[in-house]
């Protein structure tokens, strides 16, 4: 089947999407845009596998990520700190004044392990759903929420953020008297 | 009928609790999330994507059939 020149604007529409999402899973440029390109020569050898009408974004985030997770494990988890970027980004200073500063938010975003970042990115700013997130990565919704809110509750840790759940108590006495009846 | 749409009202109250208000408006943490993402996403692409595309394309022309 030919690839249609549609296909070929959708994609290119993707792009900066695509790259936003490679970044935060491989926090480092030349990875990420090898990522998107892997992901750009997939997408067209699979084209014919996509279901127009459907969302292209989540099946190309799907394939990127895929093709993260298998780089990664070719290379086995190498350090991905090769040219120090993450060291200088480290040292984490409480917010002041309660304003976050974007590199300690960056810094605090890398400290995370690769599946709750994900997640976090992928509802959080990505604006998927959980379901599509769960589709996305090939697990379970429940999953899902679950490192969503590990993600939240690490980062707020890392950056020393507190009170932001005086606006509900629900967080808080979920945890206390586990899960609310159904 | 009536208790359907109690539970579906509420999941939606569940659904917004979770994840709206979770890193909604009201969280720092889903701001800075979506300014990080944002950041990201208005970034300029360089050309050898388009490139890339061109190539992809020219292997396999879009107008023809198999």
């Amino acid at each position: 089947m030919a690839v249609s020149q549609g296909f070929k604007t959708d994609l290119l529409g993707s792009i900066p999407s695509l790259r936003a999402f490679a970044l935060s899973l491989a926090q480092n440029a030349d990875k990420a845009d090898d990522l998107v390109q892997e992901t750009l020569v997939k997408a067209w050898d699979k084209h014919a596998s996509f279901q127009p009408g459907t969302n292209l974004k989540a099946w190309l985030f799907t394939i990127l990520r895929n093709e993260f997770y298998s780089q990664m494990r070719k290379r086995g988890r190498e350090v991905q700190d090769s040219d120090g970027i993450m060291t200088a980004k480290l040292a984490v200073h409480p917010a002041q004044h309660g304003q976050l500063d974007l590199e300690d938010f960056r810094g605090a975003l890398e400290q995370l392990p690769e599946d709750q970042r994900e997640a976090i990115i992928l509802i959080g700013a990505s604006g998927f759903s959980y379901e599509e997130a769960a589709e996305i990565c090939g697990c379970a919704v429940g999953t899902i929420k679950s490192r969503v809110s590990r993600a939240r509750a690490k980062l707020q840790e890392i950056l020393q953020i507190t009170g932001e759940d005086e606006y509900g108590p629900d967080a808080i006495s979920t945890q206390v008297m586990g899960k609310p009846a159904a | 009928m009536k208790d359907m749409m109690k539970t579906s009202t509420a999941d939606a109250r569940q659904r917004r609790k979770g994840s709206g208000d979770l890193l909604g408006p009201n969280s720092e943490i889903g701001r800075k999330l979506r300014q990080y993402y944002d950041d990201l996403v208005s970034e300029d692409v360089p050309d050898r994507f388009a490139q890339l595309l061109a190539q992809l394309e020219q292997a396999k022309p879009a107008s023809k059939k198999d």
